[in-house]
């Protein structure tokens, strides 16, 4: 089966599923304290999550085409599709810009006049981090992410039928090529700039220059365990059939690389912090280790111990069960990690407005921090809106995957894929 | 040491596909191949042969496992008993700082360890010297050798056979 159709039960069973999601934002909404910031920082929260998962597969399509790999092409309609919601993503994102412009949401620091204006370290920071430059990043910037997405995703769909192989020297598939290596810089420095102004200026007076890496392979894990556990699925419904155990293995390799290379950025970033022991510094990690200890160890055995030892073994990367028990631990793993990115600097900032602008809110701030649903740990809300953003992004990626072929049937590295052997002892199993 | 001397009959191949269907035929033909040589890894080979996988990995993660160990334990004793400093106005036991020295220690112990240990168990350890069929199955040539000590001349004369159908470009036999 080249073609797929989400069946009227798959469609029922995610807009069920969305609607939850819904209902937990609006009870969210409706419960919250008078700024909203429990719903505002899990709406940042689950946007920024699942439009970086739909750039960094546009990242591997294109990361993989420069590099002439063949063997993800028999998958690569996932990707295509992944990346397509990069779209849904910046509409997304609007209230939030609306919400730098009309004051009804705090999750910005930097986004207050009144104590920009007294604070030398943010007047300073102005010159970047105001509402100005942040919308245009946003609406600029993701708009070319769109754009290299639908210019990906149409000629690869054009190969389909009008590829002509060797007898017009494989034009289309060049014209791929040709944007993907053209997209390659441009992703690397612009998504460095969005990460900056959606998440790391939520801590507006904190940096690092690893969070922007740390934070982009976070997404590439997340990508790559929803990758696996969505194709696992559509084989179990039938599709993919040239999808084999080998492909699996690779993409293991992949998640398990990955969670390692994030564990890599992430002790980098808090090692050097640590030893130069510079008080502006070292602030974000003493706020996360005082009052978020079981969310930021937590982290660290989710994303790294576990995976580590769980995809290690070769042969535990063909093994269905346990690729899913990885993907399903890296992907709500990575999901608090973004939760432990957000909460204490947004909630640190609604505190501070709250108590008012009087001086003492600093100090207001620090004496009410205490273990609360939603910020100290992710509550049944949080994991409802979790799942409706979840239930959205796939009824979104999977009518893209209904509008064309499962199988390009042009794309020059069709039958390496379909070939593809990575494990000689597979004929022992 | 007691030496067992072999009479080796091995032919020669030139190209390593032409190698590969030999070996596939041989298997077919229920010969009994006692190595095969080549001078650099022959992508499909472990299926031709039937090989099982190595365990040299396994023998990988302990060495890793004892690497990371000492490297700890090493920092943390000579931080913490034999010279403790005071770096920056950290704690002695400064387990951030010693995370890196024991990667490396990690990486060092595998590393090492798997080469040492895949040397010796392949024949190759410290002062041991194998006899060589062929100076060319170092080089350019690849190579299928029967132990015929026990066969008689007629078995003898099916390998022969086997090397000329199989394409091989020179049959010879040497005693190791």
């Amino acid at each position: 089966m080249n073609q797929f159709t989400l069946q009227s039960r798959q469609r029922t069973f995610l807009i069920g599923f969305m609607l939850l999601g819904l209902l937990c934002m609006v009870i969210t909404y409706l419960t919250d304290d008078a700024l909203h910031t429990r719903f505002w920082t899990n709406y940042l929260h689950n946007t920024v999550f699942f439009l970086g998962i739909g750039f960094i597969s546009l990242f591997i399509l294109a990361a993989f085409t420069t590099s002439w790999a063949g063997w993800y092409v028999g998958m690569k309609r996932v990707w295509e599709s992944f990346s397509l919601f990069l779209i849904p993503g910046l509409v997304l994102m609007i209230p939030i810009i609306l919400g730098l412009w009309g004051h009804f949401h705090h999750l910005y620091h930097w986004a207050d006049k009144a104590e920009v204006a007294k604070d030398a370290i943010l007047t300073g920071k102005s010159g970047f981090l105001n509402p100005v430059w942040y919308t245009l990043g946003t609406l600029i910037l993701v708009g070319a992410w769109i754009f290299f997405a639908l210019k990906l995703r149409q000629l690869s769909v054009l190969e389909d039928t009008q590829g002509k192989g060797v007898a017009d020297n494989f034009s289309i598939h060049r014209w791929i090529r040709f944007w993907s290596a053209v997209f390659l810089p441009i992703a690397g420095f612009s998504s460095a700039v969005l990460i900056w102004q959606w998440l790391m200026s939520v801590d507006s007076h904190w940096y690092s220059t690893m969070f922007a890496w740390y934070t982009g392979a976070s997404w590439f894990v997340s990508a790559m365990a929803l990758t696996i556990l969505l194709l696992v699925y559509l084989k179990g419904q039938g599709y993919f059939a040239h999808v084999t155990t080998n492909h699996f293995h690779d993409l293991g390799k992949f998640l398990f690389a990955f969670s390692v290379f994030w564990t890599y950025l992430w002790f980098s970033q808090f090692m050097l912090i640590w030893y130069a022991n510079i008080g502006e510094e070292t602030i974000y990690f003493h706020e996360r280790m005082t009052n978020y200890p079981a969310l930021f160890y937590g982290n660290l055995i989710l994303n790294f111990v576990l995976p580590f030892l769980v995809l290690m073994r070769n042969d535990s990367k063909r093994k269905t069960g346990i690729m899913v028990t990885g993907a399903v631990i890296t992907f709500l793993g990575h999901w608090l990690d973004f939760f432990l990115m957000v909460k204490p600097g947004a909630r640190h900032t609604a505190m501070e407005a709250m108590a008012g602008h009087g001086g003492h809110g600093e100090e207001a701030a620090h004496h009410a921090l205490g273990v609360a649903a939603g910020f100290s740990y992710p509550g049944l809300l949080e994991l409802g809106t979790m799942l409706g953003f979840l239930a959205f992004f796939l009824y979104f990626v999977l009518t893209r995957l209904e509008k064309a072929s499962l199988l390009p049937h042009n794309d020059p590295y069709l039958q390496e894929s379909k070939h593809h052997a990575v494990w000689p002892f597979a004929e022992h199993e | 040491m007691k030496t067992t001397h072999k009479e080796v009959l091995f032919g020669l191949y030139d190209d390593e596909s032409v190698l590969l269907h030999a070996v596939h035929k041989a298997k077919h033909d229920h010969l009994e191949i006692m190595d095969v040589f080549t001078p650099f890894p022959v992508h499909g080979m472990e299926e031709a042969l039937h090989l099982s996988e190595s365990r040299l990995h396994i023998a990988g993660f302990i060495y890793g496992a004892i690497g990371a160990l000492t490297g700890f334990l090493a920092m943390t004793w000579i931080f913490t008993r034999d010279w403790p400093i005071i770096f920056g106005g950290k704690p002695y036991w400064s387990v951030p700082a010693f995370i890196p020295i024991t990667f490396e220690m990690t990486v060092l112990f595998a590393s090492v360890g798997m080469v040492v240990t895949f040397f010796t168990v392949s024949g190759m350890g410290f002062g041991v010297t194998n006899p060589t069929l062929d100076d060319r199955i170092t080089d350019d040539k690849f190579c299928i050798a029967f132990d015929v000590s026990q066969s008689e001349e007629e078995d003898v004369e099916r390998l022969k056979g086997f090397f000329r159908e199989s394409g091989a470009s020179e049959v010879n036999t040497k005693t190791i």
